[in-house]
């Protein structure tokens, strides 16, 4: 059955009754079902603390005392979980090495840690987060060119993840380990790294929860949303009175456990209300925002747990069909979020602190400013650079020209800084460090480069089809619509 | 009794056997010597690497600690790998000669292991073997110059663990790697993963290094 899109949904008729609100309340049970919440650890306390590992720490409390004591102060520690019970490895692992004659891998990849957290693990492994560096994977290439390998190790894998990679003599790879990547591709195939957010040794509940957790990556040119954070006034809460959000008690409901303020894990993955919580960080989002031009996106989950973000311009899959999945594989639909279910999921934790009015308003001014960047600025310049590589003004690779870096500046880091900060509400990365720059760039470097690259007559006619017909920008038609705040008009008496 | 019947004993001595004792007595002699100059030629680095192969395994050498100390102290390969005593060190090399067989052997009919990739091939089972003899002797060559109550370490805890963590461990179970190029340890070694890496390195087609193997 296939969803049907909120504008059909509109039309009240038999149909409607009949067929879709069955189909809404199953998907809606799928959704809760799928990402139901973190769930308490239910396996045996046979299969864990195992012998072999209790004697680990005896030298490891002398060699590395800081990474045994944050054991030792951990939930783990405490229960008697020991360092073999994440780091055993059999001997037919690709990252099995022997240590002190014990098998184990140095990597503890979710896979492991999926071995007691089953539910995190299912959520995660078909996550944005768990293909960040399948995302990425285009891009790469292209600004190693600009970098090199090394910074692809040092800087793009750091987040994105590595694909690590343990050589034939035992030692891991220096370009894919350490990694902590979010995206990374473990040697046992599966994907992602836990300790990206949670960090090791300690994995202290109150340390995930803060935003910081999210801010190693989440921040910079092109996702400040550490900086869009900081400057809202969710982060002003936060930062105010933070010694009240009770960090670290065990359960975390949005409105129970804390109220001063949402962090990050609040509204992108927290339990809310009705909305439980999951570590698929990027099921309630709506919008694509790091991309050229934004767009919605339907979520695919797939039979196996898997998911895909199918844009709202294509067709969603019948549940049950076969489709490709982002690892190239084929796979069966299990069910299919639309964006808009998306969006209500969103939605519904804003509705522990927000008026339900307050809540929507928002998310239309939110969605306005993306519309702005995408009509105004976003497709005009795909476009025009898409003719540009047709027309064999641009050679293929990217980069050899400024125009490319402009391009990409204008999307891929004011583009998002503006989208990030209507997003989350920090008015100034919306506007002076978003769009404003945005314009900027594209009335005084994207479109006199375009000119320049295109020559005078292809430039005008690219600018004139994508550019000038624009309401957005008839305002350039007005050249004497006098304003002083240049200082036009003062001293010309 | 006189003095006279305690020479008694000596009656057999005639003339011939004593000629032929004191000539056997000197050659028996000389013959260890030779056999202690022997041991300590052939346990010498310059004796080794007059094989190419030993030269490859004796390059890393020349970058580790056990060449170059602060101290000045250097570890030749045979302070490593020769047994102390004339007769173990002769054992031992006449053990070893069986390398230099194949090594014959190899430059005759293949495989030749001057061939740098077909010693990277076959270096792991050479690491395995020579783990092994260190093991069975409980680490006895490493105990020359190392003294388990006698380790500080640089660091916190490295005194520690080995007086008490280590106590009864001998060197080589937890110190492998130290000198030559890194090879996993036996119970979690891969040889396609091994055959890969050289593959890589030697900018071979893939499944080569197994073919040359199988030569």
């Amino acid at each position: 059955m296939t969803l049907i899109k909120e504008q059909s949904l509109t039309e009240i008729n038999s149909f409607t009754h009949r067929v879709i609100f069955p189909t809404v309340l199953r998907l809606l049970l799928i959704l809760f079902c799928t990402f139901s919440h973190a769930d308490k650890v239910k396996v045996d306390k046979s299969e864990w603390g195992l012998e072999a590992g209790k004697a680990c720490i005896t030298c490891h409390a002398k060699t590395s005392k800081g990474l045994a004591t944050q054991w030792e102060e951990s939930k783990h520690g405490q229960i008697g979980l020991n360092c073999l019970d994440c780091h055993r490895a059999s001997e037919d692992d690709d990252d099995a090495i022997t240590h002190e004659g014990e098998v184990i891998a140095t990597v503890v990849s979710p896979k492991d840690c999926g071995r007691c957290h089953v539910t995190e693990y299912n959520q995660q492994k078909g996550s944005v987060h768990a293909n960040a560096a399948a995302i990425i994977k285009n891009r790469i290439p292209a600004l190693e060119n600009v970098g090199g390998p090394a910074i692809v190790a040092g800087g793009c894998d750091q987040c994105h993840g590595s694909t690590v990679k343990l050589r034939g003599d035992g030692t891991l790879d220096p370009a894919t380990w350490p990694n902590s990547g979010i995206g990374r591709i473990n040697p046992d195939g599966s994907k992602g790294s836990c300790t990206s957010c949670h960090g090791r040794h300690r994995f202290s509940k109150a340390q995930a929860r803060d935003p910081a957790a999210c801010m190693r990556c989440h921040s910079g040119p092109d996702s400040p949303d550490k900086e869009v954070y900081e400057a809202s006034k969710h982060g002003m809460h936060f930062a105010a009175e933070r010694d009240k959000m009770n960090m670290d008690n065990d359960l975390w409901r949005a409105g129970i456990e804390y109220s001063a303020a949402p962090t990050c894990v609040t509204c992108h993955m927290g339990t809310a209300g009705k909305i439980k919580s999951t570590h698929d960080v990027g099921m309630r989002n709506a919008w694509k925002l790091n991309t050229p031009v934004s767009e919605k996106h339907y979520l695919v989950v797939f039979d196996n747990g898997d998911k895909l973000n199918l844009p709202e311009s294509q067709d969603p899959p019948n549940r049950g069909a076969s489709m490709t999945k982002p690892d190239g594989t084929l796979g069966k639909v299990k069910a299919v979020a639309s964006p808009e279910r998306r969006r209500q999921a969103m939605k519904a934790v804003c509705l522990e602190c927000h008026g339900k009015a307050f809540a929507n308003n928002f998310m239309t001014q939110f969605d306005n400013v993306v519309r702005l960047y995408n009509r105004k600025f976003g497709e005009p310049a795909q476009a025009i650079m898409k003719a540009l590589y047709r027309e064999k003004k641009l050679t293929p690779v990217a980069f050899d020209e400024p125009l490319e870096f402009t391009y990409w500046e204008l999307w891929h880091d004011e583009g998002s800084r503006a989208r990030h900060g209507a997003a989350m509400a920090s008015p100034n990365h919306a506007w002076w460090e978003g769009i404003y720059e945005v314009g900027r760039n594209f009335y005084t470097k994207f479109l006199p480069q375009v000119r320049e690259v295109a020559g005078k007559e292809l430039g005008e006619e690219l600018i004139g089809q994508h550019v000038s017909g624009l309401d957005e920008h008839q305002w350039l038609q007005q050249p004497n619509k006098a304003n002083p705040i240049l200082g036009y008009g003062s001293g010309a008496e | 009794m006189t003095p006279l019947n305690h020479w008694k004993i000596f009656g057999f001595l005639t003339r011939h056997t004593l000629f032929a004792l004191i000539i056997g007595g000197v050659a028996g002699i000389i013959f260890i010597l030779i056999l202690i100059e022997f041991d300590h030629f052939t346990s010498s680095e310059e004796f080794c690497t007059s094989c190419h192969s030993m030269e490859m395994a004796a390059e890393p050498y020349r970058q580790s600690v056990h060449y170059n100390s602060a101290s000045g102290v250097r570890a030749s390969c045979g302070d490593c790998h020769v047994s102390e005593g004339v007769f173990a060190s002769t054992w031992d090399h006449f053990i070893g000669g069986k390398d230099l067989l194949n090594q014959i052997k190899g430059a005759i009919i293949g495989p030749d292991y001057d061939e740098p990739v077909f010693h990277v091939l076959h270096l792991p089972d050479s690491a395995f073997a020579a783990r092994k003899w260190f093991i069975e002797r409980n680490s006895a060559t490493c105990k020359r110059c190392h003294n388990k109550q006698a380790i500080l370490g640089t660091r916190v805890g490295t005194e520690k663990v080995h007086k008490e963590d280590a106590k009864s461990k001998s060197c080589v179970e937890c110190h492998i790697n130290l000198v030559h190029r890194k090879v996993p340890e036996q119970k979690t070694f891969k040889r396609e993963s091994w055959n890969r890496m050289v593959e890589e390195e030697f900018n071979l087609q893939p499944g080569e290094a197994d073919r040359l193997l199988s030569r």
